[in-house]
């Protein structure tokens, strides 16, 4: 079975208004005043879809966790303090804006699958029309002005989502790391590292056009992930045993765990996934989903709101992790391993 | 959702170029060790960065970020192993928003668009290794004068003949440079 390189797109694109000091340096009513016409511009009709703006101080912890596993909001601004803060959802959860982070504005889109170049037109729409709002703060040479002059140009930060566990496991990611930032590329564990997934994503915004360097992370991409698939190869050739072994134990515990921390239950849909794709395994529970979209569903703040009752119990509850092992144990039911 | 760039990756450069493997001077590469979610790190030279990411086993992640990264307020100024430094004062302020060089140089952030002017030259010697900055290219705001526009689109054609050379597509290139002749032609100003 031959999937899709990149498991998820994501797309960060931020802009500032000239005129008035970057976020960090400006006085609150500076900021408060942008927020609102910002606001006021996103209620406002003529858009393709509605905004939905959300009031930052009225959200839960769990209600912005949950915002942010599904990458509508960055954690550096779910983590942020401050006034002038402003934060709202485009259509049906297809693009997000933060207002008043690190900087005036940056909007957010992020997708399952090869999306990158679907993202990037959406978000230069949205992006055309703030700057009817929003006069932007620009220079011919640096491009889009930050707070952060190495991070002047484009203002576009993109980030593909890979499956690389076999690369983890084996330490070739950390070439490849090296590698990449020799091409002013970056490589991020998502999840900490859990089941091999990463992020690769552009450091540099100067000196290429938007879809250049959405084109260079899709080609990086799929090479990784090209080594990654012969790597696996290899490997099963080799070390039948272990990989048989490994994949085997996954199942085995992902059928019958009854307690499931969520890097674990990364772990064992990674082995999983890779099973089905080395036609080691049958999981039935898996057909017409990408393990990705199981990892998904399964984050924390995802199972508190979608699956649980008591959802101001916070995201400590050890009950969370109960009813990720139930999720498992149903996804994992059917499942067996073929000799 | 988007890898976290917690507090543990803004990594408190100093500034030593020393490799902490073979004490050779001229660090470049911070690497990032993640494992079992802690993150340690250790500043290295290119040669011992490679020994190092080979050695690489188990469930050890190994990342690799330029030194450039957070070293825009603290970068060396001396003149040995780096750009030339440009003589600047520290007490060199931006008037709209009040920021000095020194802020600049402590945070490794400016306050406003306005600093980009004031600071250019610490800014483009720190980013830019004292080049200038490549020419921005790709989405420009809509809102700008006739002459900003002229003298994108004019960077665009001389990119794009460029590539055209270098893949040798002539006769696109010609069909391209005729447009850039016609473009000079008409540069508000007269010349481009």
């Amino acid at each position: 079975m031959s999937a899709a390189a990149l498991k998820a797109s994501g797309l960060g694109l931020s802009r500032n208004e000239t005129g008035i000091r970057f976020p960090h340096a400006e006085e609150a009513t500076a900021l408060e005043d942008l927020q609102q016409r910002v606001e006021a511009a996103l209620k406002n009709g003529g858009w393709d879809e509605p905004w939905r703006v959300h009031d930052l101080e009225e959200l839960s912890p769990a209600e912005m966790t949950y915002l942010v596993e599904k990458g509508l909001m960055s954690p550096g601004f779910a983590d942020g303090t401050g006034e002038g803060r402003g934060f709202a959802v485009y259509g049906d959860e297809v693009a997000s804006l933060e207002i008043g982070g690190g900087d005036h504005l940056r909007l957010l889109g992020f997708r399952t699958g090869d999306e990158l170049s679907v993202l990037w037109s959406l978000l230069s729409q949205l992006d055309d029309r703030l700057e009817g709002t929003i006069n932007y703060a620009f220079d011919p040479c640096w491009g889009y002005l930050t707070s952060h002059p190495e991070q002047a140009g484009t203002g576009l930060r993109i980030y593909a989502t890979l499956h690389v566990p076999t690369l983890m496991l084996t330490g070739r990611l950390a070439s490849i790391a090296l590698e990449l930032v020799a091409s002013g590329m970056g490589l991020s564990p998502l999840w900490g590292g859990a089941g091999g997934i990463i992020q690769v994503s552009n450091r540099g915004r100067q000196g290429k056009p938007e879809i250049e360097t959405i084109q260079e992370i899709e080609d990086i991409s799929r090479d990784i992930v090209e080594k990654e698939r012969s790597v696996r190869k290899m490997f099963m050739r080799e070390n039948p045993i272990q990989v048989r072994d490994h994949i085997g134990r996954a199942i085995g515990l992902a059928q019958h765990a009854w307690n499931m921390s969520f890097p674990e239950c990364v772990n064992l849909l990674s082995a999983a996934e890779v099973g089905l794709e080395l036609g080691l395994v049958d999981v039935p529970g898996l057909v017409g989903q990408a393990a990705f979209d199981a990892m998904r569903r399964l984050q924390p703040a995802h199972v508190v709101m979608e699956h649980m009752e008591a959802k101001q119990s916070g995201l400590e509850s050890p009950e969370i992790d109960q009813v990720r092992a139930r999720m498992l144990r149903e996804i994992f039911a059917g499942a067996r391993v073929l000799s | 959702m988007f890898a976290d760039e917690s507090p543990e990756w803004n990594l408190d450069f100093d500034n030593s170029d020393t490799c902490e493997e073979c004490g050779e001077v001229g660090a470049v590469i911070h690497l990032l060790r993640v494992e079992n979610g802690s993150v340690s790190h250790i500043r290295l030279c290119q040669k011992c960065a490679e020994n190092l990411a080979g050695r690489t086993e188990g469930m050890a992640l190994v990342l690799a970020v330029p030194a450039i990264v957070g070293r825009v307020g603290k970068a060396k100024e001396k003149g040995e192993t780096g750009p030339s430094p440009v003589p600047t004062s520290d007490s060199q302020v931006c008037t709209v928003c009040g920021t000095t060089l020194a802020d600049v140089k402590e945070t490794g952030m400016v306050g406003c668009s306005v600093c980009y002017q004031v600071f250019g030259d610490h800014l483009r010697n720190v980013v830019q290794g004292g080049e200038e900055p490549p020419a921005h290219l790709g989405k420009v705001p809509r809102q700008g004068s006739a002459s900003d526009i002229h003298r994108r689109e004019v960077m665009r054609l001389q990119r794009m003949l460029r590539e055209l050379v270098e893949c040798e597509r002539f006769e696109e290139a010609a069909s391209v440079r005729d447009r850039l002749s016609e473009l000079e032609r008409a540069a508000p100003g007269g010349s481009v």
